[in-house]
């Protein structure tokens, strides 16, 4: 092989080899750095810029708020193993397992509404734009993946519908 | 030695060899077409065609400057740039803790 393509191609790779290597060392050592494995809050404090004293009350919030959504998780876990216990074996939804249907629904619904309701009180501890944009994160984040989830459902259904 | 010098017999001879020799006449354009030979002998790759970017683009590298240069250059611009990306994933890190901790997956 021609000696200056050799050594064209050894610069080649030794180049890339040079900057993946930075690459990944740079990305590995700022996520390292950045992550604060020991505060769930974290995020909330730099993406809203909140000062020590929202800080504060946002923690009394959530340590307030924490053992309610555990207790919801509890029903709502309990409930979905008897749901499975009622359609064990079973080849039809019989009474019982839409009840227990129903009941799960309840559950979860009255969860989410706790939930949006700490997503209030946190927003009102924020300045209003940063409260507001918190609320619509939070938003998008918990209840904007069933509006993507029925979106394409709807969608493929009306393809369908549409081919027919 | 001195005797055989001054021989006019010889004298005549070296004469007549000098008018013996020959000038011969060059061709039309002679000499240009041998700088143009010697050109041509210098710079084969140049003749061949192709590979002459090649060879320079190697003789770049191999120069120690220009390797460090870009050497230098390639690991700032990749930490750099995997710094920004490494401050995106722990943003993304850090909101899908809190997530977590205030959002069941079963509700979402």
């Amino acid at each position: 092989m021609n000696r200056s393509l050799v050594i064209v191609l050894a610069a080649l790779v030794l180049g890339v080899a040079l900057f993946g290597g930075s690459y990944f060392a740079g990305q590995r050592a700022c996520r390292m750095t950045l992550a604060n494995p020991t505060d769930d809050l974290a995020w909330l404090r730099t993406e809203f810029q909140l000062s020590d004293a929202e800080m504060a009350r946002i923690r009394e919030l959530h340590a307030g708020y924490q053992p309610r959504c555990a207790e919801m998780c509890a029903k709502i876990a309990a409930k979905k193993s008897e749901l499975e216990a009622a359609l064990n074996g079973a080849t039809n939804v019989s009474p019982v397992a839409q009840q227990k249907l129903a009941e799960l629904a309840a559950l979860r619904a009255q969860c989410q509404a706790q939930m949006l309701q700490h997503f209030t009180e946190v927003s009102r501890t924020m300045p209003p734009e940063q409260g507001r944009r918190y609320l619509a994160e939070m938003q998008r984040l918990t209840l904007g993946f069933h509006e993507q989830t029925e979106q394409s459902m709807s969608e493929s259904a009306g393809h369908e519908h549409h081919h027919e | 030695m001195k005797n055989e010098n001054t021989n006019p017999e010889d004298a005549r001879l070296a004469t007549l060899l000098r008018e013996s020799r020959v000038a011969p006449t060059l061709p039309p354009r002679f000499q240009e077409s041998v700088w143009r030979r010697i050109e041509e002998a210098e710079a084969p790759a140049k003749a061949g065609g192709g590979t002459g970017w090649l060879e320079s683009l190697a003789a770049l590298m191999l120069r120690p400057r220009f390797a460090l240069a870009a050497a230098a250059v390639l690991i700032v611009a990749g930490a750099l740039l995997g710094a920004r990306e490494g401050g995106q994933m722990a943003k993304q890190d850090a909101r899908a803790r809190y997530l977590a901790a205030v959002a069941p997956n079963s509700l979402r």
